[in-house]
């Protein structure tokens, strides 16, 4: 590969690779994602090559492995171009069939089509797919257009062009300016202005600065940050050269947890391909800029997403958050101005810089600007990674994306922004997704989770899984944080478990309003919120555990009987035969019961009982 | 040397460029209770007693001032009934974990606590630092350290084993809050109660609460009067 020097260098090699790739019609684009991977998406790759490879075809039709497409509930996802045919739940197996009907004739297998769980109709379309339809796939998008490995399929579609366009003459304090007048705000989850972040620390005093791309994404179920590393990692790339220039940076680090190890291991290789390309390095296209990029792993500790935290752990140091009196921007890594930001936010920067921050700023809502990507998972018909402009209304998330509730049983709350955000009532769907609305209401955007509970869904056993968690990633270094959400939890056990008093409740308060008040850094200052919010928002829930003993939602073990219907009860012995502490009594052919003593409440039997004839109170 | 003056609780403070908003409180006799702050060693933050309000553009941001340095045009209140309020609930989480400590009964005291409304736990150690980081900043021995993460953490050896650099020198047991027994002596578990012997003698500065009593928890435990 040769080393690109000029500008115009990687003009050309961008009009080379246009040219290249035109002169082939037929893609087949094959997501290999971690999520399409985990449903064997790897074999699927394979075949479909195996089977190019033995019809002679391998030469006219372009496979693209790329990153994740979104849609992971359906994988192994098959899109052929053109035509935009959607195939999901792919298996090798279907490799034959696709390449003679599809690739060779051009005509759809109407099995592997995706069905539209609310009509339940075939769509041919990925386009059509109402999942997809209703979202703005504005980074998302970009996956599906490139295969991760390949630096040259991000050359040809237009990628480094906003480099370029910022080494061919954009001053830094412009650049700045652009960035301020988008908009952006930073998507990891505290939403602080990135224009400011980054004005604040050029004119921080000092020659040597850094830039770090957090990409230590800890919360549960949510993996939108994975996503974009993997699935587009020059594309952050670009962001964060883009960043080092308007800042003076010579060294920048990408933060990446080693659980993700397809992110690592892309994010290294695209590192490696960069610098052949002369991409990253000293005078990047004859420039004034010199930039290169480190990956570091994290090992897996929440806090670590915490700016100081993150910082101790690359310094070599145990991963702890330190007192903020100082900002990073002026004091961070090796006390050196330091400009963080997540691997989102940096994603967002290219287009800003592309397409003008007016373009950017025309998408969302007042204070926040442009798309944010979640991560909808729960008691919903589609789960996956969803992209919508700020200021969608969370209800058309859950419902026109989502496609409503997942087993017809009612929706009762949403959970965003994580185990630092909050839940909130349906009632509070018509709220948008806005850094300050969702504040407001309790919870936040935070880095984009969103947990979609129905009503079998108890809200002080969420507290509870959420505090449990929290108390696990805490440092440990402040007693608010440590000994408050200890505490807390012992509260909320106490509840779950019976033994809840209603004074307890306003100890909860009191300690929740001192914990979030006093805590050394942002995972103490917001691990209330998940207590708080359902206090606020599911008072008669916390009620019903402390004052009537009684789990409404039939979850908190000590507070629910299993009972069985007797007019429902066949008296199969299906329930008898699971049941591991032989509490289940009955004769075959007559009404079952069940011995209160010995039960376990384990609640297999429930889940094994074909007539529904065993019941929660 | 270069001097700022700030304004802590209205009074005007002259204070070397560099000093924590405690260490200059405290030289002014405004006591800002305080657990894992030593004057000799580096500052950590990990009790958050010293907690105070810095008002800063109408805008009040709470942060502890061991960790916060003074700056020209300062303005610091310790003392407000919110403070107040924030600072008793966290010795109250302190005592409850550690009432076998003179020094923490005396501080939950002093912070207004008077019933603790958890269940005591008896557990020895609320994991200040002080041991630790008197065993790495003025020995620079590093014979111990925190372990673990969360409610895991604990001091200990490296590997649970005394190594050969540490000399001993008892530096760690003498600033341990720990090490000063309650009046009655130690408690048994189960029996843990808030003594508030030295209460009488607290309730003399309800006029003027935020200045220095010369408290015998300041003589028993090293504030920064007595060093």
């Amino acid at each position: 590969m040769t080393r690109l020097s000029s500008i115009r260098e990687l003009d050309d090699l961008r009009e080379r690779l246009g040219n290249e790739r035109n002169a082939i019609e037929k893609t087949l684009i094959l997501c290999g994602g971690t999520g399409c991977r985990a449903s064997r998406s790897q074999d699927v790759i394979d075949a479909v090559k195996e089977e190019l490879a033995v019809k002679g075809l391998d030469k006219d039709v372009h496979v693209r492995i790329t990153g994740c497409h979104g849609f992971c509930e359906q994988g192994p996802i098959v899109v052929f171009e053109p035509g935009n045919i959607l195939y999901c739940h792919v298996s090798p197996e279907d490799a034959p069939e696709i390449i003679s009907k599809t690739v060779s004739d051009g005509e759809a297998v109407e099995r592997l089509l995706y069905t539209d769980p609310v009509s339940g109709k075939k769509i041919l379309k990925a386009s059509d797919v109402p999942f997809y339809a209703a979202q703005d796939r504005h980074l998302l998008s970009w996956n599906s257009r490139l295969d991760p490995c390949v630096i040259e399929d991000y050359i040809a579609i237009g990628g480094y062009g906003a480099l370029a366009k910022t080494l061919a003459g954009i001053a830094p304090k412009k650049v700045i300016r652009e960035i301020e007048a988008s908009g952006l705000r930073g998507r990891g989850g505290g939403g602080f202005p990135t224009g400011r972040k980054w004005a604040e620390c050029r004119e921080a005093p000092g020659d040597e600065k850094y830039v770090i791309c957090n990409a230590d994404e800890g919360d549960p179920g949510a993996y939108m940050d994975r996503c974009v590393l993997e699935g587009n990692p020059h594309l952050v790339f670009e962001g964060m050269m883009i960043g080092a220039w308007a800042v003076g940076a010579r060294q920048g680090y990408i933060y990446v947890r080693n659980e993700y190890p397809l992110a690592v291991k892309h994010a290294r290789l695209a590192v490696k391909q960069a610098r052949e390309i002369g991409l990253l390095g000293e005078n990047i296209l004859g420039s004034p800029l010199s930039f290169d990029i480190a990956i570091a792993r994290g090992g897996g500790a929440f806090v670590c997403g915490e700016s100081t935290a993150l910082m101790a752990s690359l310094e070599g140091k145990v991963g702890e958050p330190r007192a903020k009196d100082v900002h990073t921007v002026l004091d961070g890594l090796w006390h050196k101005p330091t400009v963080l930001n997540n691997v989102e936010t940096w994603a967002n920067v290219p287009d800003i810089i592309l397409n003008g921050s007016t373009r950017f700023a025309s998408k969302g809502s007042k204070h926040s600007k442009g798309t944010k990507i979640l991560a909808l998972t729960g008691h919903v018909k589609n789960t996956g990674l969803v992209e919508v402009a700020m200021g969608t209304p969370i209800r058309s998330v859950v419902f026109d994306i989502g496609g409503g509730p997942s087993d017809g049983k009612p929706i009762k709350a949403v959970q965003t922004g994580g185990p630092s955000g909050g839940c909130l009532p349906v009632d509070k769907f018509d709220l948008p997704v806005d850094f300050d609305a969702l504040a407001e209401a309790g919870s936040m955007v935070g880095s984009g989770g969103m947990v979609v509970m129905n009503e079998d869904t108890c809200m002080v056993d969420v507290a509870k899984y959420f505090l449990t968690f929290l108390q696990d990633e805490s440092c440990g270094k402040c007693a608010p944080c440590r000994l408050g959400i200890d505490r807390m939890l012992e509260i909320i056990t106490d509840i779950t478990e019976g033994r809840g008093t209603p004074k307890q409740i306003e100890l909860l308060e009191d300690l929740a309003y001192t914990v979030s008040e006093t805590a050394l850094c942002g995972l103490g200052k917001t691990a209330p919120n998940p207590v708080l919010s359902t206090l606020r928002y599911f008072p008669e829930e916390y009620e019903a555990h402390i004052n009537r003993k009684q789990c409404p939602a039939g979850v908190c073990q000590a507070l629910i009987t299993y009972e069985i219907d007797p007019e429902k009860c066949t008296g199969c012995g299906k329930c008898k035969k699971a049941c591991p502490h032989e509490a289940i009594k009955g004769e075959k052919k007559q009404v079952h019961a069940i011995n209160a003593q010995q039960c376990q409440k384990c609640g297999i039997c429930r889940s094994e009982c074909k007539f529904e004839a065993i019941y929660v109170h | 040397m270069q001097y700022v003056t700030l304004t802590i609780d209205g009074a005007h403070i002259r204070a070397p460029k560099g000093t924590s908003v405690l260490d200059a409180a405290i030289e002014y006799g405004i006591c800002i209770p305080h657990l894992c702050h030593v004057p000799y060693l580096s500052d950590i933050g990990a009790c958050r007693l010293c907690i105070v309000e810095h008002v800063l553009d109408g805008r009040s941001k709470i942060t502890t001032s061991c960790t916060l340095n003074v700056q020209e045009g300062m303005v610091i209140r310790s003392n407000t009934e919110k403070i107040k309020k924030l600072r008793r609930n966290i010795a109250e989480l302190l005592v409850a974990q550690a009432p076998n400590s003179r020094a923490i009964q005396d501080i939950a005291v002093r912070c207004g606590v008077k019933e603790v409304r958890y269940p005591f736990r008896n557990s020895d150690c609320v994991l200040c630092g002080r041991c630790v980081r008197v065993c790495r900043s003025l020995w620079q021995a590093n014979a111990i350290d925190f372990v673990g993460r969360g409610k895991d953490r604990h001091v200990d050896f490296p590997f649970g084993v005394r190594p050969d650099f540490c000399k001993r020198c008892g530096a760690c047991v003498q600033l341990c809050p720990m090490s000063i027994t309650p009046c009655d002596g130690p408690m048994k578990t189960g029996e843990e109660y808030l003594c508030g012997k030295c209460e009488a003698q607290l309730a003399v500065t309800e006029d003027m609460p935020d200045s220095c009593v010369w408290c015998a928890l300041g003589q028993g435990f090293q504030c920064g009067r007595y060093t």
